[in-house]
C-alpha cells in the first residue's frame, strides 16, 4: 500500500483581524484504498506543536513531514509521498489517461521514510 | 473509432447514461444502429461538442468536411425514426469532453480548481479530460462564433430541434461547485478587468471575504455571459437551461476513481440520495460499467430514470392528482438561498434525517406554477425571512390562503415585508396563537392553511431545539411509516393513486430499499396502524417477513427490495 500526501503552500493572510501566518497545508491524504479519516488526521497533527489542527496546516516543510510520518506510522506503514500541488499539476498536464495520471504518484514529490522503516533497513544490513 | 455492443456489463462510450448520445464517439454509419437501441419512447438527448466541430479557429464543420459531424444526417435520421430529441450546449466546461469542450485552437490555459489544483477528469474510457479556463477572452469569443454558426445551420436546414444549456458541476465535500468556476491566470486576469471595469475608483481588497465575493460575482457574471450569448444566438430552439452535476468528477473523485479500490457503491448511493434531496440533476456519463454496477444501475433506473427525464426536462409533467403510475414521495420542502444551509443551523435538517430520511426536499427557489402548486399541495414548506424578496412573499401567503402549511423564520424578514405581513393579518382578520417554548412562535390558521411564525435565530444555540421540532410536527401529525434502518441503508419513497380493487385505501406507498454495503443489514418499518403491507416486488438478495408491527426486512450486501404499502384512515 503506498501513502500519498498532496500538500499546497498558502502565503499568510488576515481574516477579519484573525492573522494566519504563511504555512504548509494539506490538500489530499490518501493510501490505496482511499482518502484516510480526517479525524485520525487531525488527531495526528498535534503532535506538531505549531500546526493547526482545524485546518491541517504547518508552518515550515520540516513540520509537514513529521506529521507525514507520524501518519505513515499510525497506518502501519513504511514510506509516504509527499508531493507539492504544483509538481501535481505538472504531472497532470503529461497525463492523458488514467495509466500516464497514477504514474503522477510514482514519479514526482518526494518520499519520506518512517522511522521503523529506517531501523529495518539496518535490521536487514546486518542480516544480509 | 470502433462499434460497441449494447450490453450492461460493458462501457457503452457511445450511449453513456441518461439518453444521451454521443455521436462523435462511432462512426456516422453506425448512426442508425445505435439510434435504434433507444426505447422508442425515450427523448434522445445530443450533447454538441462543439470543439469536435471547429476545423479551423474560424470555421465550424456541421458534416461538410467530416460525416461524423453531419447534424443534419443525424437529426433526419432521428425523424426518420420517430424519435423525440433535443441538443445540451454546454455553457460551461464539459468534463466528459477532452478541453472541458473548448477547441484546440482556444485551449489555452488550464482551469485551477480552489484546492489549486488543475481540473482534470476520468472518463468513461479512464481518458483523463483537462478542464480549460472559459474566462481566456479566446475561449469567450469561439463559442459566440460556434453559437452563430450553429444557429444559423439549423435555421438553413430547417432543423426544428430544443436546445437546452448545460452548466457542468461537480459534487465535493458537500457543495457543489460549477466547472467554471476556477481560479487560473486566466481568471485573475479578467478579474483585475472586471475591477477596473466596475470599480474604477479602486476597490479594498484586503479584507479576503470581501474579495471572495466579488470573484464570486464575477464568475456568475462570466457564466450568465455564455448563457445570454447562446440564447440570443439560438433563441428560437432555446428551452433553457439545466444545472447538471457529474458524478465522479471532482478533483477529489479524480484521485478516488484512480485508486485500486476506486470510489465504493456506497459513497455513490450517498451522493446519489444527496443530490436527489438538493434536486440536483446528474450525469452518470463519466462512470464505467464496474462503477455502475448493481446498487448504483438500480438507483439510476429507478429515480433518475426516463420517467423522471421527462420531468425535468418539461417534456411530461405530473398532474395535481395522483395516477396510476408511481410518482416520487415526499413530505417537506425547504427554500433556502444556495449555500446558506440556514435549516442546518436550526437543527432542522439532522431532526428531518432521523424522522423524514429521504422525505424532504430542499430548493433554492420557489416556483409559483400552477402545476407545481397543484402537485406539491401537500407538501410543508419552510422559508427564512432573510432570503425572502416581496414577490417570494407575497406567494408565500397566497399559498398559505390555498391551504398550504406554510413555516416562516422570521429572522432577517426586512422592514418592509414584516409591516406587509401585520397589513396581511390584520386585513384577513386573523388572529394567531402565541407558544413560548424556547422560541417565540405565533400559529396562524385559515381554514386548512397553516402559518407559522418563529424566531429561528434562538433555535441556533440551544442544544435542546430537537424538542421544538418534534412539536412542531406532533402538532402536524404526519403520517408517515417509521423506518429504523442503520445510516448505511437508503430508502426512497414513492406514491399512486388506488386501483378500483383497492377502495378501501387513501393512496398506496411504496418504499425502495437498497443496501450498497458488503454487510447484512436489517431494516424494521413500523406502519402505526395507518398503513397495510401489500406486497413485496423485485427482491434482490433480499427478504420480508410481516410483523404485527409492519415488516422486517433482511438485506445481504448489494441487495435490494421494494415493499407496497395501503394508507388508510384510523377508525
Amino acid at each position: 500500500m503506498s501513502l500519498n500526501l498532496i500538500y499546497n503552500f498558502q502565503t499568510s493572510q488576515n481574516l477579519d483581524g484573525d492573522f494566519r501566518p504563511a504555512s504548509y497545508c494539506v490538500v489530499y491524504f490518501f493510501s490505496d484504498d482511499g482518502f484516510l479519516d480526517n479525524a485520525l488526521l487531525k488527531e495526528m497533527s498535534k503532535t506538531v506543536p505549531d500546526a493547526d489542527h482545524e485546518r491541517l496546516t504547518f508552518l515550515n516543510l520540516d513540520d509537514l513531514k513529521t506529521f507525514a510520518v507520524r501518519v505513515c506510522q499510525e497506518v502501519s506503514q513504511q514510506n509516504v509521498r509527499l508531493i507539492s500541488i504544483q509538481d501535481y499539476n505538472i504531472g497532470l498536464d503529461g497525463a492523458k489517461d488514467l495509466q500516464s495520471y497514477q504514474t503522477i504518484f510514482s514519479k514526482y514529490g518526494e518520499m519520506v521514510q518512517s522511522e521503523s522503516a529506517k531501523k529495518k533497513g539496518l535490521f536487514g544490513k546486518i542480516f544480509s | 473509432m470502433s462499434y460497441v455492443e449494447d450490453s450492461p456489463n460493458r462501457n457503452d462510450p457511445v450511449r453513456p447514461g441518461e439518453q444521451w448520445f454521443f455521436y462523435w464517439k462511432t462512426s456516422a454509419s453506425l448512426w442508425e444502429s445505435r439510434i435504434l437501441q433507444f426505447a422508442p419512447t425515450e427523448v434522445v438527448f445530443i450533447p454538441v461538442n462543439w470543439g469536435f466541430h471547429a476545423e479551423s479557429a474560424s470555421e465550424w464543420d456541421f458534416g461538410r468536411i467530416h460525416p461524423e459531424r453531419d447534424f443534419k444526417r443525424l437529426t433526419q435520421l432521428l425523424t426518420q425514426h420517430g424519435r423525440k430529441y433535443c441538443f445540451l450546449l454546454p455553457l460551461t466546461p464539459a468534463p466528459f469532453l477532452p478541453n472541458g469542450g473548448v477547441p484546440v485552437s482556444s485551449a489555452r490555459t488550464l482551469s485551477i480548481s480552489r484546492d489549486g489544483s488543475h481540473l482534470a477528469v476520468l472518463d468513461q474510457e479512464s481518458n483523463l479530460n483537462k478542464m480549460f479556463s472559459f474566462f481566456e477572452p479566446k475561449v469567450f469569443q469561439s463559442f459566440a462564433h460556434f453559437v452563430k454558426k450553429f444557429g444559423a445551420f439549423l435555421s438553413e436546414n430547417k432543423i426544428h430541434s430544443q436546445i437546452w444549456g448545460a452548466q457542468f458541476y461537480f459534487h465535493q465535500d458537500r457543495h457543489k461547485h460549477s466547472f467554471i468556476d476556477e481560479r487560473s491566470i486566466a481568471f485573475e486576469q479578467g478579474f483585475s478587468r472586471y475591477l477596473k471595469q466596475n470599480h474604477p475608483e479602486g476597490t479594498d481588497l484586503t479584507d479576503p471575504k470581501a474579495e471572495s465575493l466579488l470573484k464570486e460575482t464575477f464568475t456568475d457574471e462570466v457564466a450568465s455571459l455564455f448563457k445570454t450569448t447562446a440564447e440570443s444566438s439560438l433563441g428560437p430552439y432555446w428551452a433553457g437551461v439545466q444545472k447538471i452535476v457529474t458524478l465522479g468528477g471532482s478533483p477529489k473523485e479524480t484521485i478516488l476513481r484512480s485508486l485500486p479500490s476506486g470510489k465504493s457503491q456506497l459513497e455513490y448511493t450517498k451522493d446519489l440520495f444527496y443530490h436527489f434531496i438538493h434536486q440536483d440533476w446528474i450525469s452518470s456519463s463519466l462512470l464505467n460499467a464496474a462503477e455502475k454496477k448493481e446498487t448504483l444501475s438500480w438507483i439510476l433506473k429507478e429515480h433518475f430514470g426516463s420517467r423522471e427525464i421527462d420531468q425535468r426536462y418539461n417534456y411530461q409533467a405530473y398532474s395535481g392528482d395522483l395516477s396510476s403510475e408511481f410518482r416520487p414521495f415526499g413530505v417537506i420542502d425547504l427554500f433556502d438561498s444556495k449555500n446558506q444551509k440556514h435549516f442546518d443551523k436550526l437543527g432542522l435538517t439532522s431532526f428531518l434525517n432521523r424522522h423524514f430520511r429521504w422525505l424532504y426536499q430542499s430548493h433554492e427557489e420557489l416556483y409559483f406554477t400552477p402545476s407545481s402548486i397543484d402537485i406539491n399541495q401537500h407538501k410543508i414548506k419552510f422559508f427564512h425571512g432573510r432570503n425572502l424578496d416581496r414577490t417570494t412573499f407575497s406567494q408565500i401567503l397566497k399559498l398559505f390562503m390555498m391551504g398550504q402549511r406554510i413555516l416562516l423564520d422570521t429572522t432577517g424578514l426586512p422592514d418592509g415585508l414584516d409591516k406587509k405581513l401585520q397589513i396581511f393579518l390584520l386585513e384577513n382578520n386573523l388572529k394567531s396563537q402565541s407558544v413560548n417554548f424556547m422560541t417565540t412562535t405565533h400559529i396562524c390558521e385559515l381554514g386548512e392553511g397553516r402559518l407559522i411564525l418563529f424566531e429561528g435565530k434562538r433555535l441556533i444555540e440551544n442544544p435542546a431545539r430537537e424538542k421544538f421540532w418534534a412539536n412542531i410536527f406532533k402538532y402536524f401529525h404526519l403520517v408517515q411509516p417509521e423506518m429504523q434502518m442503520d445510516d448505511d441503508v437508503f430508502s426512497m419513497w414513492r406514491i399512486r393513486a388506488t386501483s378500483p380493487h383497492e377502495l378501501s385505501f387513501l393512496d398506496v406507498r411504496r418504499v425502495n430499499i437498497y443496501n450498497p454495503t458488503s454487510y447484512k443489514k436489517v431494516v424494521s418499518i413500523k406502519t402505526h396502524k395507518h398503513f397495510a403491507f401489500m406486497k413485496m416486488i423485485d427482491p434482490t438478495r433480499a427478504s420480508a417477513k410481516s410483523t404485527p408491527e409492519g415488516v422486517d426486512v433482511e438485506l445481504l450486501p448489494n441487495g435490494k427490495i421494494a415493499l407496497d404499502f395501503g394508507h388508510y384512515e384510523e377508525t
